[in-house]
């Protein structure tokens, strides 16, 4: 019990640092928004008006006050899921917008992700198991393969192929024009519709990680003395692979597979971009090209908030998964 | 019929990139029911090969190439893993290699019994309780049956081994093999492991091949004994025989590499040089390179195994003079079954010997370069929210003397190397002050801790990590004189050269530019040693710098210790778990026990006559191999009288 007490501590703690850090580093930077947001809006190199300065501070919001009230502001609108206002979206608020594209993110990477670990794992595994035949070289190289291959190249590729082509999938985009987002059907299949081809990419890549890491583990598990002592004891080859082999290999897979959960949140920039997919990467990257500060900073928080509790999720699913971690941290 | 044939097993590695290998060649044996059986080697003359052959478990890309394996009338040598697995584990089972990493460690030790027992439903006749079943056998090897709950690394390497051997014996099975099941384990730990391994052997009757490089435990385990030598047996008989005399060179060279600490004379022989390259072909006897009594046949007559006594060895010098010239080559020992009933056995004479005296140990030295005085050293780890500590070293305290070595002696975990590093300053002790010639090495710091260190040098245990393998001889040696000496390139290397003129390794210069992994274990350590001697040290810590090695050069590593000492004036601290060689080398001995010092004095007086239980459980670990052991309080004086010989000829060793 021990152990996760003190995962869960670990967690707060770590959530705290980030959140001050998100806090902190903005404030640090030289410059003041609200002087280049005017520099940048008048072509003039006249002296900047202290008026106009006053009005655009107003305008964006610019805290008053020393850090320290800043600060307390700052905890408490964060805890009431204030995050200010975007810029890009004026007058919607980072939440509103953030709210609008999540779902998105969630639900295409997401699932796309949990389908990447589980073919990668089985696939992997299998290879393991049949080491050194045709099917592991056919499973190692071929997606040693596709993993040298730009992944926006195959984004390209698939859309030119089936969008442009043969005309099966849209070209991008989240949902068509004839329909509005609501519980409909219509909706519903035409954003799957959308959502194929972006699916399809992440699909493609997704699972090599999964592949080499697992065959990798599991290759040099059964090489282990306790995988020999198996073979030895007269164990079917089937009870050698999961037992001796795949069940302990699957570990340190299980970390990678929780960040890359985390890191959902921050979205797949290089794949909404390329299908125009209004989801959470594509928010980034707007952010960043229109100097959105509120909305890359919110977005920023998410991204690591989000690694953060994955990391917790993974050590808590480790301590069930590994007795040998819960013995050292509890000891 | 014996329940184990081996006729004729040839096994190869047929590496994709380099020659073919045989590392097991044409060997054959027998193991009858509830026998036991040592075969002895040392690392790379394929006694692990043979084993796992016998348990048809070779990998690629090993192989059986030719030969045959019979178990209990069954031939298993191309049988296929479907035929194999039922008589896997309920006919033959085994214990590897102390175990570390033999049990899964995901999984409960119950689960490792339930799991061998679920697949054996023949084997079990379908019903077993596995608590029962395995509770008891846990018990049987002195381990509580809660044991079964927990998981591996819960376990010390003791307990981990008793589990494996319990582990095999589940279910029942008639013949196991046990691949150097104690290796890595403290001495103490080993013997009792030893014991419960042959009291069950005989109260279950099974019957055993143990595998071991360790000399003494295999002589005073095995009923009968194999010598293994570059893939080949080169003799064996039974253990009672071979103890009091030797036929093969070889074999006696290993025995001679045995003595008894307690003797009032100690002498080790060693065998200098390696084994052969096997990926070549070899026309001689194998060992004629490092063979003492070669003549001249030996380079060009490959000897059969020929029966002898009551066993069968193989060297051309047990072969009658007629049959020498009559059959050249491999074959033709078969054809000679009666000339060898009467057989010269061969004048073995030790070419090297390192020997000591009752008076040749206990020098005095000099002033004390070093001195500790009353040190502790307690170690503070983080657990959860407290501290918890542990006091790895209390109170101890001893100098140092040019031309004289002090032995620390004691288990791991016994605080011995918290002590060397408290000494080479890369540790402060939390008590007590460290000296060296009136500098308090406790309270150096940066340059002054980095001038003190040319002063005080290591020699490492594992001459295999212990060098850079990317570098050359000169580099390694080089460094430290640059370093220290502030030598520059050219100096260093003519300096280089002398350093390993001095550890014996010469011409140098065919030394210089080869890479540690172009040398043996026991040239590796000679220039680790040189690299401690680079810089000129005062003070030499040696860390159980011939465990690793194999036995018939171990005393060759000692001899130059010993020479290097008594030559250089250089004060040395050897750090050991092994009484022996603290015998042969040392002259005083420091006994450690859970970091507290229980028994300090001149060599003699504390092995000869142990005051503290501790160093006498450690004496008693020791195995004597001929005698049968008695459980009862060992290290009689009585024993320790006997003996000392001395001179050239081989004796029988601790009788």
């Amino acid at each position: 019990m021990t152990f996760f007490v003190r995962r869960a501590g670990f967690f707060l703690a770590t959530l705290w640092a980030a959140v001050t850090l998100n806090f902190l580093i903005p404030r640090l930077e030289p410059g003041d928004p609200a002087e280049a947001l005017l520099a940048r809006l008048s072509s003039r190199t006249e002296a900047v008006d202290p008026a106009q300065l006053a009005a655009v501070r107003k305008l964006l919001g610019t805290p008053d006050g020393n850090l320290l009230q800043q600060y307390w502001e700052y905890l408490g609108a964060l805890a009431q899921g204030h995050f200010g206002v975007s810029y890009t979206y004026y007058p919607y608020s980072v939440t509103d917008v953030i709210s609008e594209a999540m779902p998105w993110t969630l639900v295409l990477v997401g699932v796309t992700q949990v389908i990447s670990f589980a073919v990668g794992t089985v696939l992997g595994a299998w290879a393991a198991y049949r080491r050194n035949s045709r099917t592991d070289s056919l499973i190692t190289l071929g997606s040693t393969f596709i993993g040298t291959l730009p992944f926006f190249w195959i984004g390209l590729l698939l859309i030119f192929v089936f969008a442009i082509t043969l005309n099966w999938f849209p070209e991008g985009g989240g949902y068509g024009g004839g329909s509005q987002p609501g519980w409909t059907w219509l909706f519903f299949s035409d954003a799957f519709q959308h959502s194929v081809l972006p699916a399809v990419s992440l699909l493609i890549t997704g699972p090599i990680g999964w592949i080499l890491g697992m065959r990798n583990n599991m290759v040099q598990n059964l090489g282990e003395d306790y995988a020999r002592l198996a073979r030895a004891k007269g164990l079917s080859r089937r009870r050698i692979a999961l037992t001796y082999g795949a069940r302990i290999a699957v570990l340190p897979n299980v970390t990678g597979f929780a960040i890359a959960l985390g890191s959902i949140l921050g979205g797949t920039v290089l794949v909404e971009s390329i299908f125009n997919y209004p989801g959470m990467g594509r928010l980034l990257l707007e952010a960043v090209s229109n100097k959105d500060f509120p909305l890359m900073q919110t977005l920023f928080l998410f991204t690591t908030v989000g690694v953060l509790l994955a990391n917790f999720l993974a050590d808590v699913a480790y301590g069930f998964l590994d007795p040998r971690v819960r013995r050292k941290e509890a000891a | 019929m014996p329940l184990l044939q081996v006729e004729d097993l040839q096994v190869t590695y047929s590496p994709r990139d380099s020659a073919a290998v045989r590392a097991v060649d044409h060997v054959s044996f027998t193991v009858g029911e509830g026998e036991f059986v040592g075969l002895l080697g040392e690392s790379g003359c394929g006694k692990s090969t043979l084993g796992h052959a016998v348990l048809r478990l070779l990998e690629k890309p090993a192989a059986i190439t030719g030969g045959r394996i019979t178990f209990d009338g069954r031939d298993v040598t191309r049988l296929d893993e479907d035929e194999l697995r039922p008589m896997r584990w309920a006919d033959l089972s085994t214990v590897f290699q102390s175990s570390m990493n033999s049990l899964n460690p995901v999984i409960t030790v119950r689960e490792q019994f339930a799991d061998a027992i679920a697949a054996h439903p023949e084997a079990t006749g379908g019903k077993v309780d596995v608590d029962e079943r395995a509770g008891e056998l846990l018990e049987m090897v002195s381990l509580d049956r809660g044991v079964l709950r927990r998981y591996p690394h819960e376990l010390s390497g003791g307990m981990k081994q008793r589990v494996a051997l319990a582990l095999a014996l589940v279910l029942r099975p008639r013949f196991v093999l046990l691949d150097e099941p104690t290796t890595g384990l403290d001495v103490v730990v080993q013997r009792d492991i030893l014991d419960r391994l042959r009291e069950l052997q005989r109260r279950l009757g099974f019957a055993v091949l143990f595998i071991s490089h360790d000399l003494g435990t295999v002589m005073e385990m095995a009923d009968r004994v194999m010598v293994m030598y570059a893939g080949e047996i080169v003799e064996s008989r039974p253990a009672a025989d071979m103890v009091v005399r030797q036929l093969h060179p070889y074999s006696a060279g290993l025995l001679g590499s045995y003595a008894d600490p307690r003797d009032a004379d100690v002498e080790v022989a060693y065998t200098p040089g390696r084994p052969p390259d096997l990926s070549r072909r070899h026309d001689g006897c194998l060992f004629q390179p490092r063979c003492p009594v070669a003549v001249d046949a030996c380079r060009t007559r490959h000897p059969s195994l020929v029966p002898v006594e009551r066993g069968e060895a193989r060297c051309l010098l047990l072969e009658g003079p007629a049959e020498q010239a009559a059959h050249g080559g491999r074959q033709g020992a078969e054809a000679a079954p009666g000339t060898a009933s009467a057989p010269v056995p061969p004048p073995v004479r030790n070419v090297a010997v390192f020997s000591t005296t009752a008076d040749s140990r206990g020098r005095e030295g000099g002033e004390p370069v070093m001195t500790v005085e009353g040190v502790g050293k307690t170690y503070r780890t983080k657990r959860g929210l407290g501290f918890t500590s542990t006091r790895a070293v209390r109170n101890v305290s001893f100098t140092l003397r040019p031309g004289r070595v002090s032995a620390l002696v004691g288990e791991s975990g016994s605080g011995k190397s918290t002590i060397a590093r408290l000494l080479t300053g890369v540790e402060r002790p939390s008590r007590g002050s460290v000296r060296f010639k009136g500098t308090r090495v406790d309270r150096l710091r940066r340059s002054a801790l980095r001038r003190y260190r040319r002063h005080v040098q290591l020699v490492f245990q594992d001459p295999f990590s212990a060098l850079n393998p990317t570098r050359t001889l000169a580099y390694a040696l080089g460094r430290p004189l640059r370093n220290h000496l502030g030598m520059d390139g050219r100096q260093a290397r003519a300096r280089a050269a002398e350093l390993l003129e001095t550890v014996g390794l010469s011409p140098a210069e065919q030394y210089l530019d080869k890479l540690p992994s172009q040398l043996s274990g026991g040239q590796r350590q000679r220039v680790v040693i040189a690299r401690a001697l680079a810089p000129e040290p005062e003070v030499l810590i040696a860390d159980e710098p011939i465990s690793m090695l194999d036995v018939s050069i171990r005393a060759e590593i000692l001899e130059l210790l010993d020479t290097l000492v008594r030559d250089r004036g250089i004060a040395m601290l050897y750090i050991t778990h092994d009484l022996l060689s603290a015998r042969l080398l040392a002259d005083e001995v420091m006994v450690l026990n859970q970091g507290s010092m229980v028994e300090h004095g001149p060599t003699l007086e504390v092995i000869g006559d142990a005051k503290d239980p501790y160093t006498r459980r450690l004496l008693a670990a020791i195995p004597r191999p001929g005698t049968s052991r008695v459980p009862a309080m060992a290290g009689s004086p009585a024993e320790a009288a006997t003996g000392g010989t001395g001179g050239a000829e081989q004796r029988p060793p601790g009788i």
